[in-house]
């Protein structure tokens, strides 16, 4: 808040009578409490007495207090380290790809094109499809006995029999990432798209009297002018990649042979398949930690808490 | 084709390049809308269309020559899929209203009156926006149980808003530093309580702020699939997205129904991005959506 404002308000609450004081003191509370208890009772609390459930072992009742004995289990075995791989591998490359395609399109949708109204409507549906529907449309073009895409292949002379995408060892992890891009990409491009068309028009004039060419106006101003919501695209769309659950779990469930086994998939499959929720929640607690770790650099790097008054 | 004002620029000339710079920029456009719409299309033609047609001869036939209502007749006949809706739509419902309701008054609350802490608290909002869904899960699921609130409404209303509400708080808290300060100042001058002129001031004012976070709301609780799928454990309790998500597991349940109800579900958002496109692009502007 700026001074001026603060001076402002406090004149005006000065102003206020004896009377107004009491419900001035109930508009702070009807404000504040909501907030306090909410995040006291869904996020707090739970987080808390799970990182607590993180020091016992299964089984559900007895359980034995066992220290940080889950955590070492964890970081110790080769296991955790593949799934952490293939979370890695899963947030890279649908974030990358995203960026590439959002990049591309917002480019040029801001060429002023014809039709490009329409695609920019376009492009909200697969953000707004939910997960599951998208998962069903590329379940059924995918699929190995009806999906077009092996028909169109099979067709077309690429392949001689059909590709079960989703369940063989090589084509599970692209798939997937496949399906999650064709949802995610649309969130960079309009997030580049309102850099882009932020940029003041004159700075491209100037340029072409000087006789920069294409390539010069985008890496002199474009590029500039869009770094910084690529690393917030890069931070924020990466974190929640490496974190999504549902896309993976509706499409593979962590299959074939674990190869699309990422962390949150491993957490689930800990917790409701193996009952051992002692070790769930240490494993949701190293992700915690990991998020924290990557939350620091963001606010690091963009201090967005100062955007707020 | 090269004017008198055109330059050389290496190997082609200026017009060209320019040229070839649209063809470019239109086959991109246009390779990206084919790869956004097929699978919109192919969801539709399949639920409007009877698997007799669809797969007649052994291939998949999408052109809608014979479009039916078949696939929905069966998908509500013989599936719950009316009692999933139901119970999406309620949880659905008051998650939106609390999470906004949470968030304007947060986000009132925030801009106008001051306290330490303040970029404490910016940064916990932001740090719960991008946590993980299933690493809140599994505390919410333990944190129920213990309660005995799995399997209620009441439960996945509370995890759902957990996910919505920071994004909420963070974008009203924005929007209200966008309302001057003297609006209510000259209602408290004319003698108006703070209480009369939050209700006839701030509100009306918030209004496009509200809406947006409320679409957003929606739009989270409406897709989500992870909270339903941990706290709901009874069949009678599933949501839309999970009840639908057990069909292809089910012999009985073909592609035809399995798009129909993909349809069903894609209608709410779609009717969304039809009239309130704006309002979610504000959204995108202050930081995006999950």
């Amino acid at each position: 808040m700026s001074t001026e404002l603060k001076s402002r308000v406090s004149a005006a609450q000065s102003a206020l009578s004896e009377r107004e004081f009491d419900s001035t003191t109930l508009l702070l509370a009807a404000c504040f409490v909501p907030m306090f208890v909410f995040f006291l009772v869904v996020w707090v609390i739970p987080i808390i007495y799970a990182l607590g459930m993180s020091l016992f072992s299964a089984p559900v009742r007895n359980p034995e207090f066992v220290g940080l004995g889950n955590y070492t289990a964890l970081l110790g075995s080769a296991e955790f380290w593949g799934f952490l791989w293939n979370s890695i591998v899963y947030a890279v490359a649908t974030t990358g790809l995203s960026l590439v395609i959002g990049l591309g399109l917002a480019l040029v949708i801001n060429q002023k094109i014809r039709g490009g109204d329409a695609l920019r409507t376009l492009m909200i549906f697969p953000y707004l499809l939910p997960t599951l529907v998208v998962i069903f449309m590329w379940k059924f073009i995918l699929d190995p006995n009806i999906g077009i895409l092996n028909q169109f292949l099979v067709d077309a002379g690429f392949i001689d029999s059909p590709i079960a995408f989703f369940s063989t060892l090589e084509f599970a992890m692209p798939a997937v990432v496949i399906t999650s891009v064709w949802k995610f990409a649309s969130f960079a491009f309009f997030i580049l798209l309102a850099r882009l068309q932020a940029i003041d028009p004159d700075l491209y004039e100037r340029a072409r009297v000087e006789g920069a060419t294409t390539w010069q106006a985008f890496r002199d101003i474009t590029f500039p002018h869009l770094r910084g919501a690529i690393l917030i695209i890069l931070l924020v769309r990466g974190i929640w990649m490496f974190n999504k659950f549902d896309i993976i779990y509706l499409s593979t469930r962590g299959g074939p042979l674990q190869q699309t086994t990422t962390l949150p998939i491993r957490v689930y499959q800990i917790a409701f398949s193996e009952v051992n929720f002692g070790m769930a929640t240490a494993l949701a607690g190293i992700m915690f930690f990991l998020l924290a770790l990557v939350a620091v650099v963001y606010f690091r790097a963009f201090a967005p808490e100062q955007e707020v008054a | 084709m090269a004017t008198s004002k055109s330059r050389t620029n290496g190997l082609v000339s200026h017009d060209t390049q320019k040229r070839l710079q649209r063809i470019a920029v239109y086959l991109t456009a246009l390779l990206i809308s084919v790869f956004t719409i097929i699978p919109v299309y192919v969801m539709v033609v399949i639920a409007i269309q009877s698997p007799a047609t669809t797969f007649a001869g052994g291939r998949v036939n999408l052109l809608p020559t014979e479009p039916s209502l078949r696939n929905f007749v069966v998908l509500l006949g013989s599936t719950d899929t009316v009692r999933y809706f139901v119970n999406s739509l309620i949880v659905t419902l008051g998650s939106t209203i609390l999470s906004t309701a949470i968030a304007v008054a947060a986000g009132y609350g925030l801009t106008r009156f001051d306290f330490t802490g303040k970029s404490l608290a910016a940064r916990a909002v932001l740090f719960s926006y991008m946590f993980s869904p299933i690493v809140l899960a599994i505390p919410l699921y333990v944190v129920f149980s213990t309660l005995g609130l799995l399997n209620s409404h009441f439960a996945l209303t509370l995890a759902l808003t957990a996910i919505s509400a920071p994004f909420c708080i963070w974008l009203m808290w924005q929007y209200f530093q966008t309302v001057p300060i003297a609006l209510e100042e000259s209602a408290w001058v004319r003698g108006a309580s703070r209480w009369r002129t939050v209700k006839d001031v701030v509100l009306p004012v918030a209004r496009p702020g509200y809406i947006s976070s409320a679409i957003f709301a929606f739009a989270v609780a409406w897709n989500d699939f992870t909270m339903a799928r941990v706290v709901m454990s009874r069949d009678e309790m599933y949501t839309i997205t999970v009840g639908a998500s057990l069909f292809l597991d089910r012999v009985s349940i073909g592609w035809g129904e399995t798009m129909a109800v993909s349809l069903l579900i894609a209608l709410p958002p779609f009717l969304i991005a039809l009239f309130l496109q704006r309002y979610l692009l504000q959204g995108f502007s202050v930081g995006g959506l999950e």
